[in-house]
């Protein structure tokens, strides 16, 4: 259904008072709930039930790439520090077993939609590497023939040059997303990630040259020592390299649970004042280059297919953010991915040892995962409509569901309460709206939702909300 | 994650399960009440006779009812889900010889032979009535009307094959598949409109002789000429005329 899309408001008070840990739904229920219990056994039969729709749905492969050159210290991902290839290649060797292993259980006649290469560093494999893991790939799988296909790769600029991306392009990649952070000489020293303008021009300019169809950016706020007036000459900067897509980013401080995050100097993190700034910056700069706030973390010119999909009412979303393709299975590759097949979520061994251990026994790498339940699959469509469009026709999704709205969420909207006063969303008889200013506060709005957090206080597991 | 039915949550929409009987009255798709009450034996009465009928199931997804070479005892009414009967040949291949929904019965191509001639497979949770088939064969014999429905109902089963029978396009084959699905349910009082396809794209592929591909291509070919509605195995007809009209070659007038 086709909703108009309301623009954000920035309301610092506001966001301050809501300023707590949440998840970002990427996933519904979130990662937490999977269990081990969710074995290689129950992959295989949601495997072959997603075979035996009468329309199996399209696939979209997720290829994760664990290895950094340089470990920057605001990283919270799973990810290696080596500059050794020969680690490259005995991971690649487990992940081409992981290809012949799982491919074969999905029918040929699925074809791959979208493709997402992440990390870790994904272009720490050279030339070479990278086609072979493409061929093997192209081989296993089917690959999508039509333009529409969606292939994508995270890039590190400082190393990767030109012509290290017209060979992506020529492999069939045509969608870039490249982490810059901030520019500002100061920040890149105290997070140790030293990257220049004209290197991160070089792989946009050559990704365009490529024909590449989209190149998104990652900025982060809330860095040591960022000031207001430094994000302002990154945010020119990012207007001036003209991405499709802009993905802004919270730095969440959680050194007890992210060993390279202890680098940084607590004392020179902005306070809360200043993050709040970096963002109603971010917000202002973007909006005035055109650019429209899609939800959460992401921003994209006006005539992306991300923002055109949220016009439609089509947008949905998915471990990257906002996807166009909500209607693939995903098939997470390598140590940690996570898979998204029918109603289930799956998760890879996250670290290495464990990976290469079930893969070299010959099983299917899957540590945990979590077979959703009715109310599980009905409070994640929501959440996502709630994150994808901002409003909710109670009505509608009662039938759908087979429930009395008001009724069934009875908890969740005694939850709503507050932030209803605060005039984040709007409730009437038959729907629910979110407000400008509760635009930027979604994950607020979808933890009243999330069953799992019940009565429970929120761990400092997440980062906060803005 | 919740309880079973937590505040709030509808009952099931006018599901296809056919187990709304009791002591004294037939379920309101049983395959004979109308046979029995047009000849005056209510349940009452059949009881009398020791015309037993017994509920068995529930049986769940891939469990055997019967099995090809089982002595045939008894003829089975489906109460509630989807069932298969299929063959499998000396090399392993499967044949699925036909689905049965709620209402309707399997076992009868087993009366002459005396021992089941396939394979009955559940296709997801399903309950039986089961009818011992000596009780059923003296009740033919003193109600005319259950015999002549007994006749009915073999060559139904007889004339359900030609639905395959000829030299017919996949679409003409898959249209035809979805109007018979759906005059059956319309004819039980469910839904002719919406239903849930219980069987895989495999089992509907091999019995109507297609390859699993053309299956979905055809339905994704009906999808975008809104002739369906499709979401996972929620199906909705949009055009149920348009689909007759596909697959008017193969479907009765």
């Amino acid at each position: 259904m086709a909703t108009p899309i309301i623009p954000p408001e920035f309301d610092p008070a506001l966001v301050a008072r809501y300023d707590v840990a949440g998840p970002r739904y990427t996933s519904y229920p979130t990662a937490p709930q999977f269990t081990p219990s969710f074995d290689e056994a129950a992959l295989r039969q949601v495997i072959r039930a997603s075979n035996e729709e009468p329309i199996p749905r399209p696939l979209s492969l997720y290829v994760h790439v664990p290895f950094c050159m340089s470990p920057c210290f605001y990283c919270g991902c799973n990810r290696v520090i080596t500059r050794d290839i020969g680690q490259a290649d005995r991971y690649l060797e487990r992940l081409y077993r992981e290809i012949e292993l799982a491919a074969p259980l999905f029918d040929r006649d699925r074809p791959v939609r979208q493709l997402h290469f992440g990390g870790g560093t994904p272009n720490f494999l050279d030339v070479p590497r990278m086609r072979e893991l493409m061929e093997s790939l192209a081989r296993h799988f089917s690959f999508s023939q039509q333009a529409e296909r969606e292939y994508g790769i995270e890039l590190d600029p400082r190393f990767a040059d030109g012509d290290y991306v017209h060979a992506l392009g020529e492999l069939g990649f045509n969608r870039m997303s490249v982490g810059i952070q901030d520019f500002d000489p100061a920040v890149q020293e105290a997070v140790n990630r030293i990257q220049s303008f004209e290197q991160t021009q070089e792989v946009i300019v050559a990704a365009r040259e490529s024909g590449f169809r989209s190149v998104s950016v990652d900025l982060i706020y809330g860095l040591p020592r960022q000031s207001v007036d430094g994000f302002s000459r990154t945010l020119d900067q990012i207007v001036e390299l003209q991405p499709d897509r802009v993905a802004v980013y919270g730095y969440a401080h959680l050194p007890e649970m992210f060993k390279a995050q202890r680098q940084i100097v607590a004392e020179e993190l902005p306070d809360a004042g200043t993050r709040l700034a970096l963002f109603g910056r971010a917000l202002a700069q973007l909006s005035a280059a055109g650019y429209v706030y899609i939800g959460m973390d992401h921003f994209a010119r006006a005539d992306d297919e991300l923002a055109v999909a949220q016009r439609a009412g089509t947008l949905q979303r998915n471990f990257q953010g906002y996807s166009t393709h909500g209607d693939c299975d995903i098939i997470g590759l390598g140590v940690s991915a996570i898979s998204r097949i029918g109603d289930s979520y799956s998760q890879s061994a996250r670290d290495l040892t464990g990976y290469y251990a079930t893969l070299d026994a010959g099983r299917l790498p899957v540590a945990r995962g979590l077979l959703l339940d009715e109310d599980d699959v009905i409070r994640r469509e929501l959440i996502g409509e709630l994150m994808c469009h901002g409003s909710l026709d109670k009505r509608r999704f009662g039938e759908r569901h087979r429930l009395l709205f008001d009724e069934y969420f009875a908890a969740a909207r005694e939850r709503l309460q507050p932030l209803i006063a605060d005039g984040l969303l709007l409730e009437d008889r038959t729907s629910l709206q979110v407000t400008s200013p509760g635009r930027l506060l979604l994950r607020i709005i979808a933890m009243c939702f999330d069953a799992y957090l019940d009565g429970q206080a929120h761990t400092p597991r997440y980062s906060r909300a803005i | 994650m919740s309880s079973k039915y937590p505040a709030g949550r509808l009952p099931e929409p006018p599901s296809p399960i056919a187990d709304d009987g009791d002591e004294t009255h037939f379920c309101g798709t049983c395959a004979f009440s109308s046979a029995c009450i047009a000849a005056g034996y209510d349940k009452p009465e059949l009881a009398e006779l020791q015309c037993l009928v017994e509920h068995v199931g529930p049986f769940r997804a891939g469990e055997h009812i019967f099995r090809t070479g089982d002595p045939f005892r008894a003829i089975f009414a489906v109460r509630g889900g989807t069932v298969k009967t299929r063959m499998v040949d000396k090399e392993g291949r499967e044949q699925v010889l036909g689905f049965y929904l709620p209402g309707e019965v399997i076992g009868l191509n087993a009366i002459y032979p005396e021992h089941f001639p396939c394979d009955a497979v559940a296709l997801d949770t399903a309950f039986f009535c089961r009818f011992s088939f000596p009780a059923m064969s003296a009740l033919a014999s003193r109600v005319p009307a259950v015999q002549k429905h007994l006749f009915r109902m073999l060559s139904k089963e007889l004339g359900s094959a030609s639905l395959l029978a000829g030299d017919h396009s996949a679409d003409e084959r898959v249209a035809a598949f979805l109007m018979d699905l759906a005059g059956r349910y319309a004819a039980r009082g469910f839904s002719a409109t919406r239903f849930h396809l219980s069987m895989s794209r495999g089992d509907i592929a091999n019995y109507l002789r297609l390859a699993a591909e053309t299956v979905s291509r055809v339905l994704s070919r009906f999808r975008n000429q809104k002739l369906i509605q499709i979401e996972g195995r929620e199906l909705q007809l949009l055009d149920p005329a348009g689909l007759r009209k596909i697959g008017q070659a193969l479907l009765p007038d």
